[in-house]
């Protein structure tokens, strides 16, 4: 099961993360016409150790397989871990460690 | 001592999340934010009835025109200390696209792709909404002109 890809670099302690997550973001509309569930991401969380750098409540409107982009302080060799959500309550969580 | 260099753990399907204590989910704290069809009833169901401040010190970073409505690049970014940041658009069925919780010494630089809808001859309007940690609200918006097939093809 590998939905995440995660890149962490930091310089000078400031993180630019990029997470990708494989996910067909199935709208409503398509659903509907596809007759299947809608099913899209609608959280996701990135921690390093017990503290929270980002948090996203989402929507159907992310595109598909999103990619997010942020910043944060850490530092090389931390851990960063991504959880994500969708609506159907699956999810998954991956850890790699700053470059 | 094994030493791992990637961790992966997969879980799927009822799955219960081990969530810190202050995580919020907005999706479940304010449900009528994302069945909002307009950006005002949204910017209500998520806000209350606040005042929103026109400020320049936060922006939004998306093309003027694009020809894929499925995939549009939009880039956020505050200089105001901020609790929480929202992004809408006025295009799609429900206004609500994403709500930021910004944790404690956060830095509000975000991209991310959006779906917009295509409005015939008219462009769509995106808004920030940033929560200050001063109890204002700020806002921007910015337009753009989604042409080609609608967002859902």
């Amino acid at each position: 099961m590998n939905n995440l890809k995660i890149k962490a670099k930091s310089k000078n302690g400031l993180v630019k993360a990029k997470v990708q997550i494989k996910h067909e973001m199935m709208t409503y509309n398509v659903a509907k016409r596809k007759g299947v569930n809608a099913n899209f991401i609608t959280y996701v969380v990135a921690k390093v150790g017990e503290r929270t750098v980002f948090e996203l409540s989402s929507s159907q409107f992310l595109s598909q397989n999103p990619i997010l982009k942020f910043k944060f302080l850490a530092k090389k060799g931390e851990i960063l871990t991504i959880t994500w959500r969708d609506l159907s309550g699956d999810g998954s969580s991956e850890s790699i460690k700053i470059k | 001592m094994e030493r791992r260099k990637f961790l992966g753990i997969g879980l799927t399907s009822a799955l219960l999340l081990p969530l810190g204590v202050l995580a919020t989910d907005f999706r479940k704290t304010k449900p009528v934010t994302w069945t909002a069809k307009s950006v005002n009833d949204a910017i209500k169901a998520l806000y209350g009835d606040v005042t929103l401040k026109e400020s320049k010190e936060i922006s939004l970073k998306i093309p003027k025109m694009t020809s894929n409505g499925m995939s549009v690049p939009v880039g956020i970014k505050s200089k105001i200390k901020a609790k929480t940041v929202a992004l809408f658009q006025n295009s799609n069925p429900e206004s609500a696209v994403s709500v930021w919780t910004v944790p404690e010494n956060g830095i509000v630089d975000y991209n991310l792709k959006i779906k917009l809808k295509t409005i015939e001859n008219e462009a769509s309007v995106v808004t920030l909404v940033v929560e200050g940690e001063d109890g204002e609200f700020y806002v921007t918006h910015t337009s753009v002109m989604v042409l080609g097939e609608s967002c859902e093809g």
